[in-house]
């Protein structure tokens, strides 16, 4: 809402603050920049990072293992077993792929040899 | 409620109190309208000429006739971890269709969103598995065995490898737009700091997630600039709400922002570990799948554009490899914005673009091996 700075809006929530705000967002933006780009701010958030998926890591491994338990036994595929599926799905694409342009330069080869 | 000539303060009249509230509710639902819908982007008419997995590589529809065109197809190259609907952003405002515009053939990989069965899938893969033969698709259907590559990001990273270990599959031009290179500076902006802490272990995020979420890879990127990502854009929209214009821009911007993909696993890892923290390509140590990546035997024409203001990929993470790279026709190019805005900002058509085409173009002509 682009309104003349002089003029006061109550109907803009913003633009009550407009002045203050656009006064103050430049030099917050610079500190939290420079913020972020300091040792401290790494080693941090590299620690809360570190504690949080070695504390997660182990539940999550374990509702996967017994899910997994589960399926298994109601005969059942788990989604690692999907994802063995789907890998080799994508082998056989990437050999249909090879053979493909195989295909392709017998077939401009002996189109090649006709043209001759 | 103005102040009136003499300083007294004008009670405003019932039918302005309505009329304010009325432009109150009207700018909300259009605000909230744009941060939750999407907006229509990618709207170029192209072909899908080849699929392998997630991977699609499409062909534009060319805009000119056949003569007009310059011989040397293009190949747009995006990064691994984002769409690449920013080079087709929207009708009016589109990379792609400037370029078609230009007279190129042209062509899109879209690597796609990586699913758990592709965790494994690592820059030797993208590098010498996937793009030999969206190359090998491109010419047989383009006709040209020379070709030319923009690689954006990690777009780039997987073209230069690529460029260094097939020098002679037919590659005559090498655009690079903010190409994460050189990672010998730690104390530079942008990852690397974060990265080289001890405490950042990519390993432990790829054994949690498998593939590396991109709700957190986007976090991560916001979190580079976080007032303006998380206040300022918003901010500068309600600004703007009463102008069309600048509401589409925004709109099609935060329709490709919000569209975010994860990361495949091994990539991540390899991208932390052996680019960031070893810097392994830049010092000659880097191998794919066996083969050492040689820079000095990268020796198609090199266009090296870095982005001034770019946090993201700080510019001495590009402009390292310009005294490395074997190429004898090499230019380095400095574009003021940052690391999107560069070509996809409202400046891009007339900052970007046209040294791009005016670079590519004579370049782009038929020669003997074409």
């Amino acid at each position: 809402m682009s309104e003349d700075k002089e003029s006061f809006n109550p109907f803009d929530p913003t633009g009550m603050f407009k002045e203050m705000r656009d006064t103050n967002i430049d030099a917050w933006a610079k500190m939290m920049g420079k913020a972020v780009q300091t040792d401290v701010y790494a080693e941090s958030t590299g620690r809360m990072l570190d504690a949080w998926l070695s504390s997660s890591t182990p539940v999550r491994k374990m509702l996967d293992k017994s899910m997994s338990q589960a399926l298994a036994n109601l005969k059942m595929p788990s989604s690692d077993d999907i994802t063995r599926l789907a890998e080799r799905l994508t082998n056989i694409e990437m050999r249909l792929d090879d053979l493909d342009a195989k295909l392709d330069t017998f077939l401009s080869k002996l189109s090649d040899g006709r043209s001759e | 409620m103005n102040d009136t000539q003499n300083g007294q303060v004008e009670i405003p009249s019932f039918s302005d109190i309505s009329e304010g509230w009325h432009d109150l509710a009207r700018n909300t639902q259009t605000f909230n309208r744009l941060l939750n819908t999407d907006a229509s982007i990618a709207q170029t008419p192209k072909e899908l000429i080849w699929t392998l997995n997630k991977a699609k590589l499409y062909r534009y529809v060319p805009v000119r006739p056949r003569e007009e065109r310059h011989a040397t197809p293009l190949l747009l190259v995006f990064a691994i971890m984002n769409r690449p609907h920013v080079l087709d952003l929207r009708p009016g405002h589109s990379f792609a269709e400037y370029m078609l515009d230009k007279g190129y053939d042209l062509y899109l990989l879209d690597w796609g969103e990586p699913g758990p069965e592709d965790k494994n899938l690592d820059f030797d893969d993208y590098t010498l598995e996937y793009l030999p033969r969206v190359i090998r698709k491109l010419k047989a259907v383009s006709g040209s065995n020379e070709f030319s590559i923009l690689g954006w990001c990690l777009g780039a990273l997987i073209s230069t490898l690529y460029a260094s270990l097939r020098p002679d599959d037919g590659l005559r031009n090498l655009i690079l737009l903010t190409a994460p290179l050189d990672f010998s500076d730690k104390k530079s902006s942008g990852f690397i700091r974060w990265t080289s802490d001890p405490n950042f272990k990519p390993e432990s995020i790829v054994e949690a997630f498998g593939n590396v979420p991109g709700e957190m890879i986007d976090s991560g990127a916001k979190m580079l600039k976080p007032i303006e990502n998380f206040i300022g854009t918003y901010t500068m929209l309600w600004d703007n709400i009463e102008s069309t214009k600048r509401t589409d821009a925004w709109h099609a911007m935060n329709t490709w922002v919000r569209d975010i993909i994860p990361m495949a696993g091994a990539a991540y890892q390899q991208l932390i570990n052996e680019f960031y923290k070893e810097n392994k390509l830049v010092e000659g140590r880097l191998k794919i799948r066996g083969e050492r990546v040689d820079l000095s035997r990268l020796t198609a024409n090199l266009f090296n554009v870095i982005a001034e203001s770019d946090h993201i990929t700080p510019p001495c993470q590009s402009e390292g490899i310009m005294d490395l790279v074997g190429s004898e026709d090499k230019e380095l190019f400095r574009v003021r914005g940052g690391h999107i805005g560069i070509m996809a900002g409202s400046g891009a058509e007339k900052n970007t673009w046209p040294h791009l085409d005016g670079w590519l173009a004579p370049r782009s002509q038929q020669t003997g091996e074409g």
